[in-house]
């Protein structure tokens, strides 16, 4: 997105926040709705994109801002192409999610929190994933990864790295 | 299929979450979904459901464990305002993942489950309010929900009655305090989810100031149950007062982690050795989380404690929400300790002083103590300020965020003595 | 009612109220921070726990309920344990800078430290460190203070409407945030100050310039508007620090307006001296010499006097002594916002209190900005619509609220006569109907629709009618509020206990101007015109500032400089350019004497600053000059003035022989005056309508830094109409010509959809404030 550029809303989601709007007894609570939506169709919740939603569904700034900051899934800042989230609550951490992350981040040459120069990979930590069952629980682009370990992480980073390459060739 | 005879019951929630194909309508009806629905419809008013959800002896299974026929019968009837009911989904206390695989295998049984307790209420519009990160989740429901729909199961005259309802789901966006129940209607209505003090109540005043139920998935999956078989037969499973079958999340260092549906009063060593292939190393705990990371401690001396309401209570923890995290021998509990610390710091809502501010002091307390850096005063500043934000806020996230600190100094103050020195050595 | 024990003591409070509120009513001590009783109720900051028998925790009593035999304790060993925690909590991130900061020795924070608090805190972490933001010109932060009691987001929402503050993050990152474009929107925001119990966010004009115990505080009336709140100013000498609510007032608010007007007391333009023209300028003389220039040019003569009204009723009293004993023959005005000078059936001020008007089943706005007007009013109003209950509103424009109105019509001045119509119309056809309505309907031919939105709400059981600006100054005022009675006439809502007549005054005091200046006021404008035209040969202007004020600033530049001008006052402003003797009058803080709201409450100054030149209360100003005229002094001291008024005012007496602060003058009625259309169709195509700004209008606004700021920040386009009025003429945003009765003019016209079709709002002072003389204005093309 470049800066001057006016960010709005396509017809068709113009069209399915309408949608949603009208499931709820005020537009209000279309609120988490529509900005996980605008978090998909613009990367990240920019100040630019939070003051769209406010005027698309007739709120204060202010109240977009409050829940934006509230919530983590929620993300001021763009991140890397694949977003790794690794939980490292207590059932995963009894089964290597530490040693797991450290695993990442070293492969990769990043920080918690920090994404590659090539913009593909952020890794960031994260609170219980609700599947403790599967531990270590990681989830990329918000689809479950379950019982990884750091091979399985390792498959995964050469296979995006290489379609990446073959991408530029 | 759920035996008709409670000493035979094997599974309710989890009855057909092993069938393929069972997220979709077709198949979900050849297996049972939404067979006695038209019966409840026809024969059954509010009255007499909630009368055999009380009889079943049902208590919430999100954590509280609130008799849910009494949670119903304090909904106020003729206000003029709408009744709302809200499916918990949220799923967040560390541990707990069964919510999740009833929505995912079987999402017609909670559609069942809501339409029936829906119509006890009175309800028009329901939702169901599901943590953000289970966008698969939501997306199965969605399906679900979209079939119900052209199967008239859901929306107006549902099966040509005078019965509608709306059914919309609702993700969060990454807050476990959503799942606290005020906190959730805050969230649903579009704002922070911080939670409200009561009185009032949800069920007086909850979702845009109108009466309100919200009810766990585990909760509102077993209405249909209840309904078919008569809430005696629901009482006869289980022991009294503790009744019914209850998923179990055990995760941690079991060799076989997972969701198990056992009957109430099955004893802890039972599950943990019969059906999670036992600890991953040596043959007893270190310690058990037996409800969820808010849950205090337990340690070898109760591992023969029967899972129930009552008998957690008195062996000093609580059976919230059924998500046992095990620890064998070589579990760093401080470690531990220093984790869980940090997650409520970084969930506490931040409107209650002593959460607030409570939970970010043990955090950095603890991780100084991890470190070996801490001191013995240490000791006495971490059960000040843990003793002193429990049961004083809205919520009873700090009693969570107590929790485990306090069970860290009950159970293993010289391990934490000892790793204080580790800065002197 | 609940019965309930708290430490042992039997008491009784109203069901539903709260174990804190019932404490506090029974003086039993519960510390608290985020509580406040015109606040929503948050419960967040816990320092509010008692015991409950019974109970297997402590409670926060600000959210729980009383109940019935409850058994209430607020001192034991575990409370004072779970406060002590409760202030280390606190206190583990606020810095240790109270040496430094301005809520020093005013701080719930540090009181309650001391109280509660423990000897150290254990705290050895980092501490956290907030940025600060910026609130406009009257707030200033330091958010590392914040202990997040969320007041001000509350306050902001609740009680400003401007739902500018929020809370940002979670867990102690938490943080509050305004944001500032917005945050200047409220005017009121100045009690941000005064509501954060700590010292996060502070009132900016007085920061770091004052320590609380330094100050003296001194109750006072605010005459910035005729709502007269009750205000103390701190002092610290006979300079004033600030100016706040008075916390035994009656209302709990004050506006920036009243509180940040302080500064003007010491403004450069405060008249100290007397002073006399002299070709070089203005000379400073002693009181003997300017009352002698001041008999030179007076002496004889036929003078027009105008004054303002918000002298004390004392002053104001002396006026007309004045008057009586040297000018029996002079013209006296003072309202620079009436046309019609034909007798009102309701006279100016309010026949019901702001609190009678909360409850109002219904409230009609006619023709005012509300919130510029009456602030304080209209946050009632605000409370009111947050209830749900109903605030309707008709007029030239939408004047913004920050609050939802329930109805709302956007009309000419030259419907409103149409719009009464046909409001009483709808009353007749139901049968509802009062001596002379026929009459008055009978000579009025056309009928406009928003008059149903008017009717309807008369209709309910009780009904306030707020008559604004829009109507008062109309030219033919008199025939509108004469409908206006008969309607409520018609409608029940004129009886003694149901009165819901009420006229937005001009100023303060109304009740004694009618009494005392009704035999003999004149328009403002037929003075000025009179000194034009060589009827007068010279000017008083007492308070006034016609030139900076009201709707007749083109008369009174040509009257000024045609006949000679002697100005009393404390502030100087443009007319002194054209004054040829200043004697200085003390401000209103500088005085002891009596006020009257519009509605009618009475309030006495007992304890005045001192004053910081050679100022003198007006009324010994007025008999010194009456002695310069060689005439006996009516009145040697106050109490001899005080009974001169109860000549006026019969009902003075009473307020100023007791203590009692409820006490309400009622409004003055003239039941005969039935005044009549006449049916003439207005000239020219467009109604003209003047903003009123309450950061613009005023000697003292005008002299004070802190309001002129404002105003530069709440500045609209010098001349606004309605999209489509502009289309009708053929012109585009930009320079037009305007086309008036005194001529034509050219200036930058905007449009905004918020104006009447058919109305040119003139939205600035001072560049296009002379067209506010103007009632009727058409459009042409630019140069
Ligand atoms: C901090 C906190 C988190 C909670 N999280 C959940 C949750 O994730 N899921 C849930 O069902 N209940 C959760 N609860 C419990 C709910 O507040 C509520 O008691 C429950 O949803 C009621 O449903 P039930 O009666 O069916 O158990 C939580 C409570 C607290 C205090
Ligand atoms: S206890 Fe914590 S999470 Fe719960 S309401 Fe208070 S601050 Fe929020
Ligand atoms: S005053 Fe009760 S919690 Fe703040």
């Amino acid at each position: 997105m470049s800066g001057v550029e006016q960010v709005r809303f396509t017809e068709q989601r113009l069209s399915e926040i309408n949608a949603v709007v009208k499931k709820y007894p005020a537009a209000r609570s279309a609120l988490l709705p529509v900005l996980h939506m605008a978090q998909k169709d613009f990367g990240y919740l920019s100040m630019e994109v939070q003051q769209l939603v406010a005027d698309t569904l007739n709120l204060r700034l202010m109240m977009v801002r409050e829940v934006v900051t509230f919530y983590t899934m929620f993300r001021e800042q763009p991140t890397g192409k694949y977003l790794m989230e690794v939980c490292t609550n207590a059932g995963c951490m009894l089964n290597g999610a530490n040693e797991l992350v450290e695993h990442i981040t070293k492969t990769l040459g990043i920080k918690v929190g920090g994404t590659t120069p090539d913009g593909m990979f952020t890794v960031t930590e994260v609170e219980c994933a609700g599947a403790c069952g599967g531990a270590p629980v990681v989830q990329i682009n918000n689809e479950y990864h379950e019982k990884v370990d750091a091979a399985y992480m390792d498959a995964f980073i050469t296979k995006v790295n290489a379609s990446a390459e073959g991408d530029q060739a | 299929m759920i035996s008709s005879d409670p000493k035979q019951v094997k599974a309710i929630c989890f009855d057909r979450v092993h069938l393929e194909g069972q997220t979709g309508l077709e198949i979900a009806r050849k297996n049972g979904a939404y067979k006695f629905l038209p019966t409840v419809l026809k024969d059954f008013d509010g009255e007499k459901i909630i009368d055999e959800v009380k009889k079943s002896g049902l208590r919430g299974r999100g954590g509280a464990g609130f008799p849910t026929g009494l949670k119903w019968s304090f909904v106020p009837r003729n206000t003029g305002r709408p009744t709302y009911l809200l499916c918990n989904a949220d799923e967040g206390e560390p541990g707990t993942f069964k919510d999740r695989d009833i929505m995912r295998f079987d999402p017609h049984l909670l559609i069942e489950g809501m339409l029936m307790a829906g119509f006890a209420l009175g309800v028009k519009d329901a939702y169901i309010y599901i943590r953000g990160e289970f966008l698969h989740e939501a997306q199965v429901l969605d399906a679900a929900i979209e079939e119900a729909y052209a199967a008239n199961l859901l929306g107006e005259n549902i099966l040509g009655t005078d019965f509608s309802m709306n059914l919309t789901v609702h993700r969060g966006a990454g807050a476990y305090i959503c799942g606290e129940e005020t906190a959730l209607i805050e969230s649903l209505e579009g704002r922070p989810g911080r939670p409200r003090f009561k009185p009032p109540f949800p069920a007086v005043e909850g979702f845009y100031r109108c009466p309100t139920v919200v009810n766990n998935v585990e909760t509102l999956a077993t209405i249909p149950a209840i309904l078919e078989f008569g809430g005696e037969w629901h009482a006869a499973i289980g022991v009294p007062n503790n009744t019914g079958m209850k998923i179990f999340s055990v995760s941690g260092h079991v060799n076989k982690p997972g969701n198990y549906e056992v009957p109430m009063g099955t004893s802890l060593k039972t599950l943990i050795e019969e059906y999670c292939g036992g600890l991953q190393h040596g043959t007893l705990p270190k310690v058990i989380i037996p409800g969820g990371s808010s849950t205090p401690w337990l340690t070898a001396e109760h591992y023969d404690t029967p899972l129930t309401y009552d008998a957690m209570m008195k062996a000093g923890s609580m059976l919230g929400s059924g998500a046992i995290i095990v620890m064998d021998e070589t579990a760093d509990v401080i470690a531990l300790t220093r984790r869980l610390a940090h997650f409520y710091a970084h969930e506490s809502c931040g409107q209650c002083t002593p959460c607030r501010e409570g939970t970010g002091w043990l955090e950095r307390v603890m991780n100084r103590v991890e470190a070996g850096q801490g001191c013995e005063d240490d000791l006495c500043v971490l059960s000040d300020a843990a003793t002193h934000m429990a049961g004083r806020t809205i919520c009873a996230l700090a009693d969570g965020a107590a929790a485990p600190i306090l069970s860290l100094l009950k159970h293993f103050p010289d391990e934490v003595r000892a790793r204080l020195m580790e800065k002197a050595a | 009612m609940t019965t309930l024990f708290i430490n042992d003591e039997e008491i009784t409070v109203s069901a539903g109220t709260s174990i804190l509120e019932a404490c506090r009513e029974h003086g039993a001590d519960v510390p608290y921070f985020c509580y406040h009783p015109e606040l929503s109720v948050a419960a967040n900051c816990r320092m509010c726990l008692v015991e409950v028998e019974g109970w297997n925790k402590p409670a926060a009593s600000c959210c729980t309920p009383v109940g019935e035999g409850m058994k209430v304790t607020t001192q034991s060993d575990a409370l004072s344990k779970d406060r002590e925690m409760m202030m280390e909590y606190l206190l583990i991130h606020h810095p240790l800078d109270c040496p430094v900061c301005d809520q020093g020795g005013a701080c719930k924070l540090q009181d309650y430290t001391m109280e509660h608090g423990a000897k150290h805190g254990r705290y050895a972490e980092a501490k956290r460190a907030v940025i600060d933001h910026d609130l406009g010109p009257f707030v200033s932060t330091c958010m590392t203070r914040c202990i997040h009691c969320t007041r001000c987001v509350r306050f902001a929402d609740e009680v400003a409407g401007t739902g500018d503050m929020g809370v940002l993050n979670r867990s102690d990152h938490m943080r509050i945030e305004g944001i500032v474009e917005e945050a200047l929107e409220s005017e009121l925001s100045g009690n941000l100050a005064d509501i954060c119990p700590v010292g996060a966010l502070l009132d900016r004009p007085s920061h770091d310039i004052t320590r609380p115990w330094e100050v003296t505080r001194h109750k006072s009336t605010c005459t910035q508007c005729p709502q007269g709140c009750d205000i103390v100013i701190e002092s610290r000498g006979d300079e004033v620090i600030r100016i706040k609510a008075d916390v035994d007032g009656v209302e709990p608010w004050i506006c920036d307006r009243g509180r940040y007007v302080h500064d003007a007391f010491r403004a450069e333009e405060r008249i100290l001296k007397p002073a006399i023209r002299e070709k070089s300028g203005f000379v400073e003389v002693s009181w003997d010499e300017s009352i002698e220039a001041v008999v030179d040019l007076l002496k004889g003569k036929r003078v027009g006097i105008v004054f303002s009204p918000d002298w004390s009723v004392e002053g104001l009293a002396s006026i007309r002594l004045l008057h009586d004993t040297v000018f029996q023959d002079a013209k006296v005005a003072f309202d620079l916002h009436r046309r019609d000078m034909r007798v009102f059936v309701f006279e100016e001020g309010f026949s019901m209190s702001s609190a009678q008007i909360a409850d109002a089943d219904q409230v009609v706005i006619l023709g005012s900005d509300l919130r510029q007007r009456l602030p304080i009013l209209m946050q009632g109003l605000r409370k009111r619509s947050n209830e749900g209950k109903p605030v309707i509103r008709i007029g030239a424009m939408n004047y913004r609220t920050n609050s939802e109105l329930s109805a709302d019509a956007l009309i000419r001045p030259r419907d409103w006569v149409a719009v009464i119509a046909r409001a009483m119309q709808q009353l007749k056809d139901l049968g509802k109907t009062a001596a002379g309505m026929d009459a008055w309907l009978e000579k009025v031919e056309v009928r406009h629709e928003a008059g149903k939105l008017l009717a309807d709400a008369l209709l309910s059981d009780s009904c306030a009618l707020l008559v604004g600006e829009e109507i008062r100054s109309h030219i033919d005022a008199a025939v509108l509020i004469h409908g206006l009675d008969l309607m409520m006439r018609a409608a029940g809502h004129a009886e003694a206990g149901s009165d819901g007549r009420n006229l937005i005054p001009e100023g303060m005091n109304t009740q004694l101007l009618s009494a005392a200046f009704g035999d003999i006021r004149a328009s403002v404008g037929d003075l000025f015109d009179a000194a034009n035209d060589g009827d007068l040969d010279a000017l008083l202007l007492i308070g006034s500032d016609p030139l900076g004020d009201g709707l007749f600033s083109m008369q009174a530049k040509r009257a000024m400089g045609k006949v000679p001008l002697v100005q009393v006052g404390a502030i100087m402003g443009e007319v002194s350019e054209f004054a040829d003797v200043i004697l200085p009058a003390a401000a209103y803080s500088e005085v002891e004497g009596t006020f009257i709201n519009m509605e009618g409450r009475i309030r006495m100054a007992e304890h005045p600053l001192c004053t910081i030149g050679e100022e003198r209360p007006l009324w010994k100003v007025m008999m010194r000059m009456i002695q310069g005229f060689g005439k006996d002094v009516p009145v040697v001291d106050l109490l001899e003035l005080r009974t001169r008024i109860e000549g006026f005012l019969p009902e003075m007496a009473a307020a100023w022989s007791t203590d009692d602060h409820d006490l309400c003058l009622s409004v003055a009625r003239n039941r005969d005056a039935d005044s009549i259309s006449d049916g003439i169709e207005p000239a020219m195509s467009l109604d003209v309508v003047s903003r009123y700004s309450m950061y613009r209008e005023g000697v003292w606004v005008r002299a004070s830094s802190y309001l002129v700021e404002a105003g530069s920040i709440h500045a609209l386009d010098d001349v606004l109409v309605h999209p489509n009025t502009l289309q009708a003429a053929g012109l585009n945003v930009g320079v037009c010509k305007v086309r008036t009765a005194s001529g034509d003019f050219d200036y930058h016209i905007g449009v905004r959809e918020d104006v009447a079709e058919g109305v040119l709002f003139i939205a600035k002072r001072g560049i296009a404030g002379d067209l506010s003389c103007e009632v009727m204005a058409s459009l042409g093309g630019g140069q």
